[in-house]
């Protein structure tokens, strides 16, 4: 009797829950398909009258800068995924099999640097970039998420090959394997889950990267979205282009959790690490 | 190549083989190191080495040695110690709030038999959305005359009172930023205290509910004593957001109105991007990083003393 009240409880709590978390994304979406004149309405209504899709349609007038941003995000994070799911498949392989002299500390100070905040690395990168003429480039903003991510990535895979019976690995070797071709034919196939893990988790820092972005890239051309669209919110407030943009850009992360809802919450539980 | 490993002489064959085996394994971890080398480790030092330099990169020609100077500039500034101030308001309620309500939230989930797909999807959506997008759509949803905060409270609800202009009064923006934060980020502290709860043993769980103590008893007596790992670790990682918090403020309110949520992440960002004094603004940074080190250690120490 009372356990049925304690539970009605619970899912009256959790439904408004879920009604605060999913209400503003949903808000977004809704007021994208609205005209200027509705999303300036007093009292508002939260559906649009008509599906409007000028607010998409201005996003290809050629003023438009967004389609750069979308494009600097998409270059950035491609690459950047790519090359953090390459270097921590070999990284954590060789932190969790092939242990060599100051491996220990190399590994102690990679993990080290999850706990930094991020303010500290901001001056010297940038100075460091300067330099070398990277400033306002995809490949300056490549670099250091790469960076941010990796720790997190090398700890993910190392325990990935760590749970990956030793027999399978001395088998191969006895047979006249060697190391390299073990690591790729027989160690990488079996690692799968946790590289599923490591891309996800860099897409979506990566993708949603601010920081970085906003010191290092000064340029429009060089912004990726989520710096670029901030300039958008101006003196006038053009919110139904803004919220159609914005849609856009959520999307991509959010059709990934869809997907991958599960893997996603295996590398958080796993590594209890973002950037 | 590979032929080498059959050797006759076998105890010679095996020390060449770990020798090979200890480059290889040198080899492997050698490209990820360097990219953590060139924009971590070696950033770390020097921007010590920078937070004990005067250095205007637009002004100066190079560093000028100037010993603990910045730092007792940084916390002699009224500016700074306003967002040393701000920064410990936000973390202070933005640890207690999001530790709170996402314990919480994941115990009923840990609870309930029904929805739980649904409600996963929708209390973890937020933690793949772009915060600073997140901040965009909720400064429109705070604007006072046309957002939706507004609109429930005056039209819908006729709790007209409470309408205000949320982002343009000092407490409120405050607050704002908090809100958004936890908005941002209960699904992640609630996915940590999930996890946590799902690795206590079965049988203790069930030997609890044999003893009579169901429901809000096994809360009480069995899952909140047993979840001390996942206390440290939830909690370092609320209070480092907490102090990091950098995107909500930078896009919501720019530290605004006037300094209310200038936080020190962003002190440290306008120091050094703005005005280009690098060695200041590094031992801004510093201050930020010795205070998150120290805050940690502080939450590790607490939950150990409880055993």
């Amino acid at each position: 009797m009372k356990s049925k009240w304690i539970d009605g409880f619970m899912y009256t709590v959790l439904g408004f829950a879920s009604l605060f978390f999913i209400t503003p994304l949903l808000y977004v979406v809704l007021t994208s398909f609205k005209t200027e004149n509705e999303i300036f309405r007093v009292p508002q209504s939260l559906l649009p009258d008509a599906l409007y899709t000028g607010n998409y349609e201005a996003i290809f007038k050629a003023s438009n800068s967004f389609l750069r941003y979308f494009a600097n995000s998409t270059i950035i994070t491609v690459t950047g995924v790519f090359i953090v799911l390459v270097l921590s498949a070999l990284a954590g392989y060789g932190f969790a099999r092939l242990p060599f002299r100051g491996s220990g500390v190399m590994l102690a100070a990679i993990l080290m640097t999850i706990t930094i905040p991020l303010a500290v690395f901001l001056v010297p990168i940038y100075l460091m970039e300067d330099a070398w003429g990277i400033l306002n480039t995809n490949l300056g903003l490549i670099l250091p998420n790469v960076a941010v991510v990796l720790p997190f990535a090398i700890f993910i895979m190392r325990a990935n090959y760590i749970g990956i019976p030793k027999e399978l690995e001395e088998a191969a070797l006895i047979d006249g394997c060697g190391i390299f071709r073990t690591w790729w034919n027989i160690m990488l196939p079996l690692v799968k889950n946790g590289s599923v893990i490591v891309i996800i988790h860099a897409f979506y820092n990566i993708w949603g990267e601010y920081t970085l972005a906003k010191s290092l890239a000064t340029k429009p051309d060089a912004m990726p979205l989520t710096v670029g669209l901030t300039l958008f919110k101006g003196e006038v407030w053009a919110f139904g282009m803004l919220s159609s943009v914005i849609v856009l850009s959520m999307l991509p992360p959010i059709i990934i959790f869809l997907i991958f809802q599960k893997q996603l919450i295996e590398g958080i539980s796993q590594g209890a690490v973002k950037g | 190549m590979a032929g080498s490993s059959v050797n006759p002489g076998k105890r010679h064959g095996i020390i060449a083989l770990n020798r090979r085996r200890q480059w290889y394994g040198f080899l492997f971890v050698l490209p990820a190191f360097l990219f953590i080398f060139a924009f971590m480790l070696y950033p770390v030092v020097y921007s010590l080495y920078m937070s004990l330099h005067q250095y205007n990169y637009v002004f100066d020609p190079s560093p000028v040695f100037a010993g603990f100077d910045n730092y007792v500039k940084a916390l002699k500034d009224p500016t700074f110690r306003r967002a040393l101030e701000n920064t410990i308001v936000f973390s202070f309620f933005y640890f207690v709030l999001v530790m709170a309500v996402s314990l919480v939230i994941a115990l009923m989930l840990f609870h309930v038999r029904r929805f739980q797909s649904f409600f996963r999807t929708a209390i973890f959506m937020p933690i793949v959305v772009p915060v600073s997008l997140s901040a965009l759509v909720f400064l429109w949803i705070l604007q006072e005359n046309y957002g939706l905060l507004n609109y429930l409270l005056r039209d819908v609800l006729g709790w007209t009172a409470l309408a205000r202009p949320w982002l343009n009064e000092g407490p409120t923006a405050m607050a704002s930023i908090i809100g958004v934060s936890l908005w941002a980020t209960i699904g992640f502290e609630t996915i940590l205290f999930l996890g946590g709860m799902q690795a206590l043993s079965r049988e203790m769980l069930e030997a609890a509910v044999v003893d009579g103590a169901d429901g809000i008893r096994r809360i009480f007596y069995v899952i909140l004593p047993n979840l001390k790992e996942t206390y440290v670790i939830t909690g370092i990682w609320a209070i480092l957001h907490g102090l990091k918090v950098f995107v909500e403020p930078n896009v919501m309110t720019n530290g605004g109105p006037g300094n209310a949520t200038l936080v020190v992440y962003q002190e440290v960002y306008y120091n050094a991007f703005n005005r280009f004094e690098m060695g200041y603004a590094s031992a801004e940074a510093y201050i930020l990083a010795i205070l998150a080190l120290a805050f940690s250690l502080l939450n590790m120490y607490v939950n150990r003393a409880k055993d």
